[in-house]
């Protein structure tokens, strides 16, 4: 089996040699095939995921920040916004309250008049009430008071004495 | 004692071919590593389980070196399986080989006792074949990576006396290369397997526990040398020449 001379001595034989050179390259090629290729893939897929997951998170992260930039800007024109709406509101109000104290003063006025013209007409009535009744209130006084008959006292003394009454009220 | 044999014994003979117990040993450490390497290609995921996180991270780890002494992830995963698979080829036939009981086994063979199993790397031709494959490769990825004739002036340059007994040096390197690869793994394992036997002949219980421990070690820093040497060597030859 061996081969001559000092290899031969060191039990170097070509056949067992090429054998084990053999063996070796059908577990690289096995090897490679069934577990540094797949793994390898595996691995690289996932180094890529992550990669893009990062990459994703970053354009997350700058997007969050713009979207909070913008949310920043709305806040501030919506509070402008509110501003301008309330000084709007608050000039109307003035308007209007100025358009309501005037016609509520104009009404007034009108209330004011009414209220008048029926005092004047109430008075008027009250004081032809009055003359009516006066005559005949002067005469039971003038009776009562002097204790005379009733057809004895002078109709034109009454009648001057209703006049009288009349100019003094 | 069993006697102890520089070279691997032979076990039987199929038509011609001979087969020692070191090559049995061999055979029997590919066959594992396949079954292993079937079983985990089954199993590969996206989601890894225990033993696929275990590999991903040996091979991650084992990537990383190559990079940082190759300098290029492109050129680390182009070489990685020849240095992976001696690494872990190696690594498995060491320990495989100094595994309680393998030594144990033995067969009678012309009236004598042959051990059945013999650590593959105490035979010269494992080592050898390794470091020829290992010398013959990196030279071939070499002249793959610079160019044939560029990587053939290294060792034949008649530009002038000076080059030509620089290339008569490389030729030289290139085959002590192989002779300190080959020697190197051999003579560690060999010497392991020597002192494990008289230290089991001399004192079998609870002594050569520190011994079995050792050599367990020198078993994984032998391939993983062996590993970093052929991968030195790929980094030098497939490196641009800058001058």
């Amino acid at each position: 089996m061996e081969e001559a001379g000092l290899l031969g001595q060191l039990g170097i034989n070509w056949k067992l040699f090429l054998s084990q050179a053999f063996n070796f390259f059908i577990l690289l090629l096995i090897l490679r095939a069934f577990v540094y290729k797949p793994l390898l893939a595996v691995i690289k897929k996932r180094n890529e995921k992550i990669e893009e997951g990062l990459e994703k998170a970053k354009v997350a992260d700058i997007r969050l920040k713009e979207i909070d930039g913008i949310a920043k800007d709305k806040i501030k024109q919506a509070e402008l916004q509110s501003i301008d709406i309330i000084k709007d509101t608050e000039e109307k109000a003035k308007n209007l309250e100025q358009s309501l104290t005037t016609k509520a003063e104009m009404h007034q006025k009108e209330l004011m008049a009414q209220i008048e013209k029926e005092h004047q007409r109430q008075q008027e009535e009250s004081r032809k009430l009055v003359v009516k009744n006066a005559a005949e209130l002067i005469r039971k006084f003038i009776v009562k008071t002097v204790e005379l008959k009733p057809e004895t006292i002078d109709q034109a003394l009454i009648e001057k004495a209703v006049a009288q009454y009349e100019t003094e009220s | 004692m069993e006697e102890i044999s520089l070279k691997a014994e032979e076990l039987f003979n199929v038509g011609g071919f001979i087969v020692t117990n070191s090559l049995l040993l061999t055979f029997i450490v590919s066959l594992a590593l396949i079954i292993i390497s079937l079983l985990l290609y089954k199993k590969i995921s996206m989601v890894p389980g225990k033993f696929q996180s275990g590999v991903e991270m040996g091979i991650e780890w084992f990537l990383d070196l190559m990079h940082s002494t190759l300098g290029s992830l492109e050129k680390a995963e182009r070489y990685f399986p020849l240095v992976a698979t001696i690494f872990i080829f190696i690594l498995f036939s060491n320990l495989l080989g100094i595994f309680p009981g393998v030594g144990s086994f033995t067969i009678d063979r012309h009236s004598n006792h042959v051990p059945l199993f013999r650590s593959p790397a105490a035979d010269l031709n494992f080592t050898m074949a390794f470091a020829v494959i290992s010398v013959i490769v990196t030279n071939v990825l070499g002249a793959m990576a610079v160019g044939v004739f560029p990587h053939i002036k290294k060792f034949l340059n008649f530009r002038n006396p000076i080059t030509f007994f620089i290339g008569i040096l490389e030729i030289v390197s290139e085959v002590a290369k192989i002779i300190s690869l080959s020697f190197r793994l051999f003579g560690n394992v060999f010497a392991g397997e020597v002192l494990l036997t008289i230290i089991f002949f001399l004192a079998p219980y609870f002594i050569p526990l520190p011994f079995l421990i050792l050599e367990l070690f020198v078993g994984l820093i032998q391939a993983f040398l062996f590993a970093m040497l052929t991968l030195v060597s790929i980094s030098l030859h497939t490196a641009a020449h800058e001058h």
